[in-house]
């Protein structure tokens, strides 16, 4: 790992960084790449396309974790208050009923407990950390939509999320409905949350160690030395690959990074893409080749 | 709890001498149980027609205690009172009540789940629940102790048209006077459970003052 420094870096390394992002994207085949990032320790910041719409795909899941806790905080649930798994949702198209195909979760544990009860910490840790989109909707059933975005705002990170349905919800999909995301919005969210400014510090300290519990690693996390630790959310569907997270560098403040990326449904290398951009910022912010 | 809630007469209303809970008029109860249970209210039911609420219930002390509790040879009382966040406050923790007709509803479903030879699963929210409840839009048996929502039998999940049916069957022709409610998405069908009940059955111990 090369030296740290925490100078705020000059203009001329910052032109040579957007160059370089520049570069990715246009090796890539990608149809869009966005990039925000905070580095809590210079305090720079780098915002590249980062108010274009995008799909939220799973980032999503990072403001319903927000809308959880902040039940949590009011006192309206507890974190280890019950909730009926139950494989039933309503589509925001006219509450046609539809389901969570099992083979849609990375693993069966929310699944294996339908007609049963799981904890809302358990649930809220399976959405996060395994993307499970039963769990996703099963916490979004017992918050609202409305409760979570009543939340963003008062926290003053409403801007960039636009929190619409549940996920899977195919019918509102195929009319155009979805959440969106743009990588500024999901940057204000994960300031706050790294900053430990999410109703307490003990509170985003337990959202914080959600995210850190990641299994997917493809993205951000690839390409960094092994002392690093992310907390992160990632996001895919057909045409979408995101990945969000805080980077967590020894002897240094924690950065935090968005990449929010759109393909045509046949395209590849998204992982890589994401993986190659994450590494350069890294690069940058720790005085590497990012200034050649 | 304020006050302590008028127990029917004496030890003797239990229903018989081994039976371990006591019976408890809604009506004297503290006000928070009072607001969410509605002993003895009335209310109208999806037709509009109104019915009275269960006002006698039993009381559970414990967790431990429901876990023992058998009301019938293969049902035991934690089964039919899960219930998640979206009961009413006072009524996810202990003591809790439930309607004292709950004990004919598992004599049911122990017949029912002689009739199939396996294991009857019911599902959260799927036994008792209260008028308060979240789910509770109407007057619905659930709050009488008298429905319960099966997702389970044996290994079969019952979250297709053709397992719901095959087991509704079974019920009907099982329990004579029960009710199954039709597959389907619409409100007044159920697509991933079977939903069956004996209607709104208000049962009054005998030695109760009321």
């Amino acid at each position: 790992m090369p030296p740290l420094k925490t100078e705020t870096p000059p203009a001329s390394r910052e032109r040579a960084l957007r160059t370089r992002i520049e570069n990715i994207e246009s090796e890539s085949g990608a149809k869009a790449i966005a990039v925000a990032l905070h580095d809590a320790e210079t305090g720079f910041e780098l915002h590249y396309k980062a108010d274009r719409w995008f799909h939220a795909a799973s980032t999503i899941k990072v403001p319903i974790l927000l809308g959880a806790f902040a039940a949590i905080d009011r006192g309206e649930l507890l974190p280890h208050s019950r909730v009926h798994v139950r494989n039933r949702f309503l589509s925001v198209v006219e509450n046609v009923p539809f389901r969570v195909e099992s083979g849609r979760d990375a693993n069966s544990a929310v699944h294996n407990a339908i007609g049963k009860m799981m904890r809302v910490d358990e649930l809220a840790y399976h959405m996060i950390t395994t993307s499970s989109n039963l769990a996703t909707n099963l916490l979004l059933g017992v918050i609202g939509p409305d409760a979570v975005n009543r939340t963003l705002k008062e926290l003053d990170v409403d801007e960039g999320i636009d929190l619409k349905r549940g996920v899977e919800d195919e019918l509102a999909f195929e009319k155009g409905i979805n959440n969106l995301v743009t990588a500024d919005g999901l940057l204000r969210i994960l300031v706050l949350l790294s900053e430990g400014k999410a109703f307490s510090p003990a509170l985003s300290r337990r959202m914080m160690d959600i995210l850190h519990g990641q299994e997917f690693n493809q993205g951000i996390p690839a390409r960094l030395p092994k002392g690093a630790r992310v907390a992160h959310k990632t996001g895919e569907i057909s045409t979408i690959a995101h990945d969000a997270g805080v980077v967590y560098l020894p002897k240094r403040k924690p950065y935090v990074l968005v990449i929010l990326t759109e393909w045509d449904p046949e395209g590849s290398g998204r992982s890589r893409t994401i993986a190659a951009i994450s590494h350069t910022i890294y690069e940058f912010l720790t005085q590497g080749p990012a200034d050649e | 709890m304020s006050s302590s809630p008028v127990f029917a007469a004496n030890a003797e209303v239990n229903e018989s001498p081994t039976f371990p809970l006591r019976v408890v008029d809604g009506l004297t109860l503290p006000p928070e149980y009072r607001k969410a249970l509605r002993p003895g209210e009335e209310w109208k039911d999806t037709a509009g027609r109104m019915r009275q609420l269960p006002r006698y219930f039993y009381e559970i002390p414990s967790w431990d205690s429901a876990m023992k509790i058998e009301l019938a040879r293969n049902f035991l009382l934690w089964e039919f009172i899960q219930v998640d966040v979206r009961e009413a406050p006072p009524l996810r923790t202990f003591p809790r009540y439930v309607p004292c007709a709950i004990t004919l509803l598992a004599v049911s479903l122990d017949r029912f789940r002689e009739a199939v030879g396996t294991l009857v699963h019911i599902s959260a929210n799927g036994g008792y629940r209260s008028p308060s409840h979240r789910f509770s839009k109407n007057a619905t048996p659930h709050a009488w102790g008298t429905a319960a929502n099966i997702y389970r039998i044996g290994d079969t999940y019952l979250d297709t048209r053709s397992a719901i049916e095959r087991f509704s069957l079974i019920a009907r022709e099982t329990l004579p006077g029960i009710w199954t409610r039709p597959y389907g998405a619409p409100t007044g069908y159920a697509e991933d459970h079977l939903h069956l009940d004996l209607g709104y059955v208000l049962s009054v111990p005998r030695d109760v003052k009321s």
